[in-house]
């Protein structure tokens, strides 16, 4: 909380009421001579024409998903197809004003954006950078498919060139927008700032407000919208988008040059979400456009807009990108609109009537802003069924390029492989000098850490008091310190990230040195504070993003596993994301505060997960992972926030270091027992270690994972084929925890060395209790020793407190406890 | 009220039996008597018969357990009666047998866990090791399958193979195609203990045999006389064998050195003779011993062996009567075996292999004599003993059985 904004109870405890200023709805006025001026006539019959290739695009893929034949071109499309038949003006209308550096992010239903806004870049550029941009594309890949064809300018090849790479995408191919690995509900084109489309319902809202964040924050040009549908405004992400779009900071804290970020809720309104009719059956907002003016004063600006006539559309994308331009955002439209085709090709539309279907087509946008240009002279009917034509000629050509499998190979599944991870190291992600208020040399917390001890023991092996020395938290905050001072696209946020320091201190003395706009509080808003961070990411800059606690992942479920993840990939390598979402894994907060929660991450494909246990690589990996370009979950547990560097006796290093990915560590050596910790239980694994070593003479080699996920092996198999023992221990809990996968792999690369199954320790399968009860939860070192007695090495006269029997794990499991 | 079925005791020397075979099974019903289960010492096999009568409600150590005597084996009781306690409490773990090669930092008899397991006490009848502990044994050639493990659930693990001694390298088992259908028999019972003490015997000892030969018309005159109506009665019952074995017992009293055992370090010599002698069995080789051998007229070990010898074949033999030998003498000429090498029956210093009675041509002047001779084969430790005794000791056997009538006048004065 800010100390210079007062709370004032006179004022907050006042009464009074909330006024609200009348939402427009469909108010454009048709008005030729006005739009002439505004358009030219070669612009009003392009858009026509644009709504008539999409409406064709559109048409072919459902007979190929219904007919498996299009104009005598057969193929058969095993995969999706959302098609958006009947939503072509809305489509092409929001694209009119659009320049090149606007972005649109889109929804599982975007073929329709993706070409009107690529047509409309088209329209925009000139030859030079149209060439260039589709000689360098893939190196060339997606052109040399189509270059050979005759296309009387360049634009009409970049209009083959767009339609092509959009098909070639939707159906797989190598040649593809994305290498086939984005698909139908996925592709883009970012020189024509189409942006990722998504498959999640919402999926868009908190990604265009990262990517807006971006432009805001880095000073960029252009506006993005959010295409995202009616049924999505049942999704508590967009809400939250919403919100953290409207934050008062943006006008109150930040510097005056900022505004708020320059995002555009656009709602394409086509009434349905799937099967269920949004007013009238699944919601309650009637209008759409109401919902904003419950989010800000402003009320977003927000505006119903008749969807079925393009120019409506484009004036009133038109004046909302004056007043995003003017920091005034975020803007919101509910853009009426009606899908003519099923949600799919499976859908028989039993929920609607074929009253309501017929009602629509009657007034069909494509047909009506035909006769409208026809009516006013722009177009004959002559024209207008020539161009019909030559579109049903460009699209057929289209497809047999597309399904021409010479042509237009399948990528080879190796491809996959190779993109999950972009593995760079890049110090910066722009080279401009970063924003901050202090020197490096001037933090106030910089300068108390130089007093600090940073190895915990005196020279005589007795602990530093607490006070004295340099701990775990202040290894977090040096890499962040670093990091903001290096690269200056660097923001971080989250819950209480700024005057409070953060939950645990390990932000304290940011504030003084960082910005507002690189380092503020978040509404409470996990999936949006994940959400925006992967727009941020994928736009160019690097972003850390906190979840106070890692229990808090459940509530960016969406936007860690299914976002985060996947971009990197889905775009086949175009877009990096260099997001870092540090994640605190509590205890003595019982059972909604206290999960270590590596396992559900780990089995994500497409993220790094890390959990250092020491200060030295509390700062080494988080180092490594703001120096790198992939999504890294930074595991911290909050047992360790306070310790000192026990390990490396030379302290922590004081200059810029990297830990190297995906290594562990040996922590202590020995050479009868491996000993394998993820995170603290490292150090219930010391006194384990100590233990078995004075009373039963276990020499036991004590190894730190540090890493979960990329994860390097020859550690510890070397010390497995010495020892043939092992054990892993982690606080989470037992099924299912990440170290049954290490485990699993370790048994088959160790299997003949090893002398008993690997034993995996975990927490009880059971909720986390209370602080007081937690010895009883989370493995303790004695736990270490009774397992090892059970399943490894009978003890002489140990009597084990735990029950590792084979029984005992056969009726935990019976019971799913 | 559910009654426990106890391991009999089978003897003094008996702490444990192994169980063979149950032949009742959880649920039948049982009549007191009736025989529950066969179970085996290292010498000799018993059934255990019940002592309640009602439902066999559990059976507490599987076949192939090694079960403490007067421990529970069984529960009879009636049909539902709570039996869980004796599971639990069955379930611990076994004891294990090699303590001394075991590493400081592990225990040769696991504790009594204090958490009450469960474990499946059918798991004793695997043979379980680790893959290391097999990769170990495969490096050092040592047959993992006759080690015992001191790991969980008896596994042999890695220091079980390091404490072993290893072992020669058995002949590759040949193609099967050569040879037909295959059938393998597990070495179980008498069969295992056999081949587990002779294995030991061999490699644990310097073992030399001396072949020789005696003139047997003595004690086959003997034997006549002996089988002539008028004594049928009272010695007809005497074989040529008991005849050997009274000999030995006298040549013995000469040799004390030889009634011995030999502990590594040091011979002990004993003052009694307790004579173990081989009786061949349907179960296999078993070795009755003639406790004070010395102290009995020829008819009375005569009578003993007899009793001894038909309780063998029986399987119903004490198992005190299989132990504490200090001598032992096999017989194998009754099947034509002319000489052979009998093998050390450990710890005892030697071992006398009775042969075949041929005749044998004897220089008498200038004419040859066709005499019968009995083989003698002695088997003695050289570590205990040397060769120069050890021929001094057949040569006054040789007096002995050649002069058998004197030997037993002897015992008169």
């Amino acid at each position: 909380m800010p100390k210079k904004q007062i709370i004032d109870p006179k004022k907050t405890r006042q009464s009074s009421e909330i006024t609200f200023q009348p939402i427009p709805a469909n108010q454009y006025q048709s008005n030729f001579k006005k739009e002439l001026k505004t358009h030219g006539k070669e612009r009003l019959i392009r858009i026509y024409e644009d709504m008539l290739i999409i409406r064709e695009f559109e048409t072919m893929l459902n007979l190929i998903k219904t007919q498996g034949a299009y104009e005598g071109v057969e193929y058969n499309h095993p995969g999706p197809a959302h098609l958006s038949i009947g939503q072509e003006a809305a489509a092409v209308g929001q694209a009119v004003h659009l320049s090149p550096e606007d972005f649109i992010f889109g929804s599982h239903r975007s073929h329709g954006e993706i070409l009107a806004k690529c047509f409309s870049a088209i329209h925009q550029l000139d030859d030079q950078s149209l060439t260039t941009i589709m000689e360098t594309f893939f190196d060339g890949a997606t052109f040399n498919a189509i270059k050979d064809e005759a296309h009387a300018t360049t634009r009409e090849q970049a209009e083959a060139f767009v339609l092509y790479g959009t098909l070639a995408e939707i159906f797989a191919r190598d040649t593809g927008f994305n290498r086939g690995l984005g698909g139908s509900m996925h592709a883009f084109f970012i020189p024509f700032g189409s942006m990722p489309n998504n498959a999640l319902v919402g999926g868009s809202a908190d990604i265009a407000l990262g990517s807006a964040l971006f432009k805001l924050i880095n000073r960029k040009p252009g506006m993005v919208i959010a295409n995202i549908g009616d049924a999505s405004l049942g999704c508590g992400p967009v809400w939250e988008s919403f919100s953290f779009a409207s934050m008062d900071q943006f006008n109150d804290l930040w510097d005056d040059s900022f505004g708020r970020p320059p995002v555009l809720f656009n709602i394409m309104n086509n009434h349905y979400g799937m099967g269920g009719q949004t007013a009238g059956e699944t919601m309650g907002f009637d209008m759409a456009a109401r919902v904003g003016a419950g989010i800000n004063p402003d009320q977003m600006h927000a505006e119903r807009v008749d969807g079925y006539n393009p120019l409506a559309v484009a004036d009133a994308t038109q004046r909302k990108k004056e007043i995003l331009a003017s920091g005034k955002g975020p803007a919101f439209l509910d853009i009426v609109t009606y899908r003519m085709s099923g949600h799919s090709p499976s859908d028989a539309s039993s929920y609607r009537s074929k009253e309501e279907m017929e009602l629509w087509e009657e007034v069909d946008c494509v047909k009506s802003y035909g006769a409208y240009l026809i009516e006013n002279g722009a177009l004959t009917t002559e024209q207008l069924e020539a161009l019909q034509k030559n579109t049903t000629a460009k699209i057929r050509r289209t497809l047999e390029l597309a399904t021409d499998t010479e042509r237009s190979p399948y990528s080879d599944i190796n491809l996959i492989e190779s993109v999950m991870f972009s593995n760079q190291s890049v110090e910066k992600m722009d080279d401009r000098e970063p924003e901050v208020l202090l020197a490096r040399e001037e933090n106030p917390r910089n300068n108390q850490l130089a007093r600090k001890e940073r190895y915990a023991f005196d020279s005589s092996g007795k602990p530093f008091s607490a006070n004295k020395i340099y701990t775990y938290r202040d290894g977090i905050f040096e890499a962040m310190l670093h990091r903001f001072h290096t690269d200056p696209t660097f923001i971080a946020y989250g819950e209480e990230n700024r005057d409070w320091g953060g939950a645990f201190a390990c932000y304290r003395g940011l504030t003084e040195s960082i910005p507002y706009h690189r380092l503020f509080n978040s509404p409470i808003s996990e999936a949006a504070i994940v959400g925006t961070a992967c727009g941020y990411a994928m736009s160019g800059g690097r972003v850390c993003a906190e979840l106070m606690y890692c229990d808090f992942m459940g509530r960016a479920g969406d936007e860690i596993f299914n976002q985060m993840a996947k971009w990197q990939s889905m775009s086949a390598g175009i877009l990096n994301m260099p997001l870092v979402l540090r994640v605190s894994v509590g205890n003595k907060y019982g059972a909604q505060h206290s999960q270590d929660w590596t396992a559900l991450v780990a089995h994500i494909p497409g993220l790094k997960v890390f959990y250092p246990a020491t200060p030295t690589d509390a700062k080494g990996m988080l180092n490594l992972a703001l120096n790198g370009t992939d999504p890294v979950v930074f595991f911290e547990s909050q047992k360790t926030y306070g310790i000192g560097e026990q390990f490396e006796t030379a302290g922590v290093p004081e200059g810029y270091y990297e830990t190297e990915e995906g290594q562990p560590i040996v922590r202590r050596e020995g050479t009868d027992l491996t000993l394998v910790t993820l995170g603290p239980v490292l150090y219930s694994g010391i006194p384990a270690a100590d233990e078995l070593k004075q009373t039963y003479g276990l020499d036991v080699e004590v190894i730190d994972l540090r890493f979960v996920n990329p994860l390097n092996y020859d550690v510890l198999i070397e010390s497995i084929r010495k020892t043939g023992r092992v054990v892993l221990a982690s606080d989470a809990v037992e099924r299912g925890s990440a170290l049954h996968t290490i485990a699993s792999n370790l048994t088959t690369l160790c299997f003949d060395h090893l002398d008993a199954p690997p034993v995996v320790i975990g927490a009880k399968n059971w909720i986390s209790p209370a602080a007081e009860m937690e010895k009883e939860y989370y493995p303790q070192a004695d736990w270490i020793i009774d397992a090892i007695h059970e399943r490894i090495l009978p003890l002489n006269g140990y009597t084990p407190k735990q029950n590792y029997t084979r029984e005992e794990l056969t009726r935990i499991a019976n019971l799913g406890v | 009220m559910a009654s426990e079925i106890l391991m009999p005791r089978q003897g003094q020397s008996v702490e444990s039996c192994i169980i063979i075979e149950w032949k009742k099974q959880e649920g039948d019903p049982i009549t007191e008597g009736d025989i529950l289960c066969e179970v085996e010492t290292d010498k000799a096999t018993f059934e255990v018969e019940s002592t309640a009568t009602g439902e066999l409600l559990a059976i507490l150590h599987e076949a192939d357990a090694d079960v403490e005597v007067l421990k529970p084996i069984a529960i009879v009781g009636e049909n539902g009666e709570d039996v869980s306690a004796w599971k639990n409490a069955s379930a611990q773990p076994e004891p294990d047998a090699d303590a001394t090669s075991a590493p400081d930092f592990t225990q040769s008899q696991p504790p009594k866990p204090s958490i009450p397991a469960t474990t499946n006490s059918s798991n004793a009848s695997e043979f379980i090791s680790s893959p290391r502990a097999r990769t170990t044994a495969a490096q050092r050639s040592i047959d993992i399958t006759q080690l015992t493990g001191s790991g969980p659930h008896g596994r042999v693990i890695e220091q079980d193979v390091l404490a072993a001694k290893p072992t020669p390298q058995k002949t590759a088992p040949l193609p099967p195609g050569d040879l037909g259908e295959q059938t393998e028999i597990p070495a179980k019972g008498i069969r295992k203990v056999v081949a587990e003490r002779m294995l030991n015997s061999l490699q644990t000892t310097a073992q030399l045999t001396l072949n020789s030969s005696v003139d047997a018309r003595s004690i086959l005159r003997f034997r006549q006389l002996c089988k002539q109506p008028e004594r049928q009665e009272k010695f007809g019952k005497v074989s040529i064998n008991d005849t050997v074995l009274y000999a030995t017992v006298k040549a013995l009293n000469a040799f004390p050195e030889l009634n011995a055992h030999w502990a590594g370090d040091r011979s002990i010599q004993y003052e009694n003779i307790h004579l173990g002698f081989a009786v061949d069995t349907p179960r296999g080789l078993m070795v009755p011993v003639i406790k004070k051998a010395n102290t009995l007229s020829l008819l009375e070990l005569s009578a003993e062996a007899k009793r001894l010898a038909s309780n063998c074949i029986e399987g119903a033999i004490d198992p005190d009567d299989l132990t504490g030998g200090t001598f032992t003498v096999t017989n194998l000429g009754a099947m034509g075996i002319e000489s052979f090498t009998p093998v050390l029956n450990a710890p005892e210093v030697a071992i006398l292999g009775v042969c075949a009675i041929q005749p044998k041509p004897i220089m008498n002047g200038s004419e040859t004599e066709f005499i019968p001779h009995m083989g003698l084969s002695l088997t003695f430790d050289h570590c205990a003993a040397d060769g120069a005794p050890a021929a001094r000791f057949i040569a006054h056997l040789r007096e002995k059985i050649s002069n058998i009538e004197l030997t037993l006048l002897e015992t008169l004065y």
